[in-house]
């Protein structure tokens, strides 16, 4: 039969259309109609009019109808593939996955467990780290308040950075500068106001002096009263909720009186508002907010007054001024005031609030701030975690793909496609994450309120009410389940069913490869956590260990009384303390010892009257009296202490005495502390004469480096007394401490501390750091762990027999053990090849933080790296000892 | 139970497939309709009309043997079944009815 010629074909690409869309059974007939359809329309219409009919018509069979019973699939031929996401299908996979899922007690539970963990710790730093990143972040104009800061200078450099400034520089700075729409001061008083209710005396913890324009400014509603017209007057005050109802009970308050008690004058403020308590995540918090006028009125303080630079100025830029340009003209302003000579070696600086919690590290700041580097961190450190236990996941289940192998063959004979063995897989891996998910909720539930204690979160962080933590739960699981699962399921759906059911199916090269590298990753991980880990331990304890040049034991500090007291009576309560049989010695001074270094004053510029060249070194003064350095036990290396004919700092003299420390002798460079008695020292525009030189203390914790103290004779209580007892008990001490204070001061709140706790504060951040990373690095080690068991255990469940023969054969038990953990031992090797450099650098760049820090010595690499080595051992252990010891009999006897 | 409903085109169809009995397969049918109708007919809507047909169970169909025309391609055969059939018949004595039943007036 002659064959028609057949040169014309309707066009190819509208054909696979048609494929695409309609049901597999009916493509043939259907294109044999229309091809039919063409071929007469190409004899009547010619080719291209038939064409186009072609493609009309094609198109004419993309609807729903076809469309639908493609979906469907349900008619045609009886053995053709269900549609790979049909009801039915995922009803089965379902059923296959919880079959396998509960098979396999082991590797479920494995899987579960490390997933579940590492959910929960990526959960817990993820919302540690939105808090920590949160602040300032309620203020909708937060992106346009900046806080003004000064720089001092020596010379070109930077040598102390203060949050707090002058106070005429915020109205100065809104009068020059176009850029500069609002601004607000806000004068800090922690801890330093007492109020007073008939006869009980509660002390203020934050207070706030501030202009009308806080409010705006840090978007606070007022609940009671109105923004407007407030703070014009002095003596008026706006209460928090909480500060309101402690003090009257309700919430209306507006036109009632507080009193702020002071023994000279006490103050009534006018309660004007009520506003919402204070955010926990702003830097600046506050119990109360009294009006900037009150400070010109009652507190001494001078209306243009370039002397002392003592509140925060913020500054609201006006809509859509670009950062950059409001630096440059900032600069100038700065420049101005230094011509105008408002300012000598200094310079004003902005930054934005919202990068004052993590990026700040000023003196003088309201609070202590975070660290942005931290948070990242343990951030990063988290995710490495929760990647551990994906790496788990992904491990065992391509290892035990071997074991599904002649499933999937089997599978694929019976007519599965690719897509529904890939469903059928990623299905597992999805229902495993859910259950890992619901766990993690669990231990998140669990573990929330030691994480709030040790991470140092603020009373009341929860995480179950916040939305974001549903969503990144979801998110985390999604991520999850296509890390961990779908890699899996392109393995598995590869097998070749020939090569899989012929029987002689052995494990390929490329996935032992991969799987190799997955566990040198986490080993090296963990080889980096510990080692990280052991240097923090050993930095804190180092730390404690300093020789600190203060001897701090048993020494309780009390609070100095309200208001100016006569000499006589801080006399008498020397006296009194000093007849009690327990205590040892009494010091008053300005500060002690672990407050931070802002409790001092500070003055740049203190040199030697001879000088040649002028210096604008930051200097540290405080005034302490005759007893304090004894009782410190700070060591006098030349001159001598105060001494009662010492003329007082405050007393208008010209015979100022100083006592120095090493480092203001570093910084004047005067070679030995014999040489600096009796030079002369320029101060606040009078000579004084150095006295004695005392060796370097740490005032602050060892971290900081030594600071230049400047010491001054004071023998008033004015802030601070340091009572030593003789060894005993504590709550004694204190019982008389308490009773003495009360009988000479009796109208002030008694304040105390105990000197060698408060100074240990200092730690916290530290210690913090360290608990937290510690708990990340067991969470990591405890899920290679599991890890390496699961593998281990998988690795000789499939060497049985193999074991078997070699031991019929002769093999000895070390040979046997030999060769099981051979393959794991090499793996750790190359993780602790790769690990330590990575590790020595990290470690290294960590300890550049503190001024005194540990040697890094060879053991403490070598330590972690036996350490990893030993719990490898331990994971692998128990299974390959238990197979090499087996009988082979036992092993070999069933088929 | 009312009867299955028959729209005007499927009954169209239906009847094609009728007269082409045993040889009528989706584009012979359009334009056997075509001829007859003068309508433009489209093949798809042929095609879903009879595979409508064939499910309310009119039609009944096979594929026929291969041909060298069409690429091959084999033809799906429709053929009516007694079920089509008494639903055409019962379907023109209803309309025989209702000529009847109109009164006897000249409409023009």
């Amino acid at each position: 039969m002659p064959q028609p010629p057949h040169p014309l074909l309707p066009p190819a690409w509208a054909d696979r259309l048609l494929k695409l869309f309609c049901p597999e059974a009916l493509q043939e007939e259907l294109l044999g109609d229309l091809h039919e359809q063409f071929e007469q329309q190409v004899a009547e219409l010619g080719e291209s009019t038939a064409r186009r009919l072609y493609i009309g018509q094609v198109i004419r069979f993309c609807r729903p109808y076809f469309i639908a019973r493609r979906l469907r699939t349900t008619s045609g031929s009886p053995y053709s593939s269900p549609f790979f996401l049909a009801p039915l299908m995922i009803r089965n996979y379902l059923k296959i996955a919880l079959r396998i899922v509960r098979k396999d007690n082991t590797f479920t539970l494995i899987n579960l467990v490390g997933l579940a963990t590492g959910l929960a710790v990526a959960l817990l730093i993820v919302q540690y780290v939105r808090f920590e990143l949160s602040y300032e972040k309620a203020n909708p104009l937060a992106d346009r308040i900046v806080r003004l800061t000064m720089d001092y200078l020596n010379g070109g450099t930077v040598n102390a950075q203060d949050a707090e400034t002058y106070n005429p520089i915020g109205p100065k700075a809104k009068r020059e500068m176009n850029e500069v729409v609002n601004y607000t001061r806000a004068k800090p008083f922690s801890k330093r106001l007492t109020i007073q209710q008939g006869d009980t005396y509660s002390v203020v913890d934050k207070a706030l002096a501030a202009d009308s324009s806080f409010f705006s400014m840090f978007s606070y509603p007022l609940i009671r009263g109105t923004r407007n017209h407030i703070f014009t007057k002095p003596r008026q005050v706006v209460l928090t909720k909480t500060m309101a109802l402690t003090y009257f009970k309700t919430l209306d308050v507006l036109g009632k009186t507080l009193k702020i008690f002071r023994p000279e004058n006490s103050i009534l403020l006018e309660v004007v508002g009520v506003m919402p308590d204070s955010p926990i995540n702003t830097h600046l918090k506050f119990d109360m907010v009294f009006s900037y006028p009150t400070l010109l009125s009652d507190f001494n303080q001078k209306e243009d007054d370039w002397n002392g630079n003592n509140l925060y100025t913020y500054l609201q830029l006006a809509d859509g001024v670009d950062y950059e340009k409001f630096t440059k003209s900032l600069s100038a302003f700065s420049d101005r005031l230094l011509q105008e000579k408002k300012i000598t070696n200094e310079r004003v600086i902005g930054q934005k609030i919202g990068d004052i919690h993590l990026y700040s590290h000023k003196t003088y700041e309201i609070e202590p701030n975070g660290e942005a580097q931290s948070v990242y961190f343990l951030l990063g450190v988290a995710f490495l975690v929760l990647l551990n236990a994906f790496v788990n996941y992904v491990n065992l289940t391509t290892a035990k793909a071997l074991d599904r192998a002649k499933e999937v063959g089997m599978r694929k004979v019976i007519g599965s496609t690719l897509a529904q063995i890939r469903t059928q897989v990623f299905l597992e891996t999805v229902l495993i994450n859910g259950i890992a998910g619901i766990l993690a909720v669990g231990l998140v539930a669990a573990l929330q309120s030691v994480f709030v204690q040790v991470a140092g979160l603020p009373e009341g962080f929860t995480v179950f009410g916040d939305v974001f933590f549903w969503e990144s739960l979801v998110a985390f699981l999604v991520v999850s389940s296509c890390v961990s699962g779908i890699y899996p399921a392109f393995v598995l759906s590869s097998f070749e069913p020939i090569t899989v059911l012929k029987g002689n199916f052995s494990r390929s090269a490329k996935g032992t490869f991969l799987r190799k590298s997955l566990v040198i990753f986490q080993l090296t991980i963990t080889l980096i956590l510990l080692v990280q880990t052991f240097t923090v331990y050993r930095q804190v304890a180092f730390l404690r260990k300093q020789n600190l040049g203060l001897r701090m034991d048993h020494t309780l500090v009390v609070k100095a009384p309200i208001g100016n007291n006569s000499k006589q009576a801080y006399d008498a309560f020397r006296q009194m303390l000093l007849s009690q049989s327990q205590v040892k010695s009494i010091a008053y001074s300005g500060t002690v010892p672990g407050l931070e270094s802002s409790q001092m004053g500070t003055s740049t510029g203190v040199n030697l009257s001879d000088a040649i060249k002028k210096t604008y070194y930051n200097y540290y003064l405080t005034p302490i009296d005759t007893s304090f350095i004894d009782l410190m036990g700070i060591r006098l290396l030349a001159g001598k202490n105060f001494d009662a004919t010492t003329r007082p700092v405050d007393s208008d003299t010209t015979d100022r005495q100083l006592i120095v420390n090493e480092e203001t002798l570093r910084l004047w460079e005067i070679p030995t502390p014999q040489e600096a008695i009796g030079r002369r020292v320029d101060l606040w525009g009078r000579q004084a004469t150095i006295r004695g030189v005392v060796k370097n203390y740490h005032y602050e914790s060892p971290k900081s480096a030594f600071i230049p103290i400047i010491l001054l004779y004071s023998p008033h209580f004015s802030s601070f007394a340091s009572v030593k007892f003789t060894g005993g008990n504590a709550e004694e001490h204190l019982a008389t401490l308490k009773r003495v204070y009360e009988a000479n001061f009796p109208h002030s709140p008694f304040r105390y501390f105990f000197l060698d706790s408060e100074y240990d504060k200092q730690y916290k951040a530290d210690d913090r750091f360290q608990q937290v990373f510690g708990g990340l690095t067991v969470f990591a080690i405890l899920i290679a762990c599991l890890g390496l068991f699961g593998l281990a255990t998988f690795t000789v469940s499939k060497r049985t027999k193999e074991i078997g023969i070699r031991k019929v054969i002769g093999a000895s038990t070390t040979n046997l053990l030999v060769l099981l953990s051979k393959d794991f031992i090499r793996t750790v090797l190359v993780s602790i090849l790769i690990g330590l450099p990575v590790t020595y650098f990290l470690v290294n760049n960590w300890l550049a933080n503190y001024a005194t820090r540990i040697e890094l010595s060879w053991w403490l690499f070598a330590g972690p790296a036996l350490l990893v080595f030993l719990l490898v051992l331990l994971s692998i252990g128990g299974k390959t000892i238990a197979s090499a010891l087996t009988n082979p009999i036992n092993s070999l006897r069933s088929e | 139970m009312g009867r299955t409903y028959l729209g005007e085109f499927e009954e169209l169809v239906l009847l094609t497939v009728a007269i082409l009995n045993g040889s009528a397969y989706g584009l012979n049918i359009a334009e056997e309709l075509k001829q007859r109708t003068h309508r433009s007919i489209n093949l798809s809507g042929v095609h879903i009309a009879l595979y409508r047909l064939e499910e309310k169970g009119f039609v009944q169909s096979e594929l026929g043997g291969a041909t060298a025309a069409r690429g091959g391609r084999r033809k799906r055969l429709f053929s009516i079944t007694a079920y089509g059939k008494r639903t055409l018949d019962e379907l023109r004595q209803v309309r025989n009815d209702l000529w009847e039943a109109i009164p006897n007036l000249s409409f023009l």
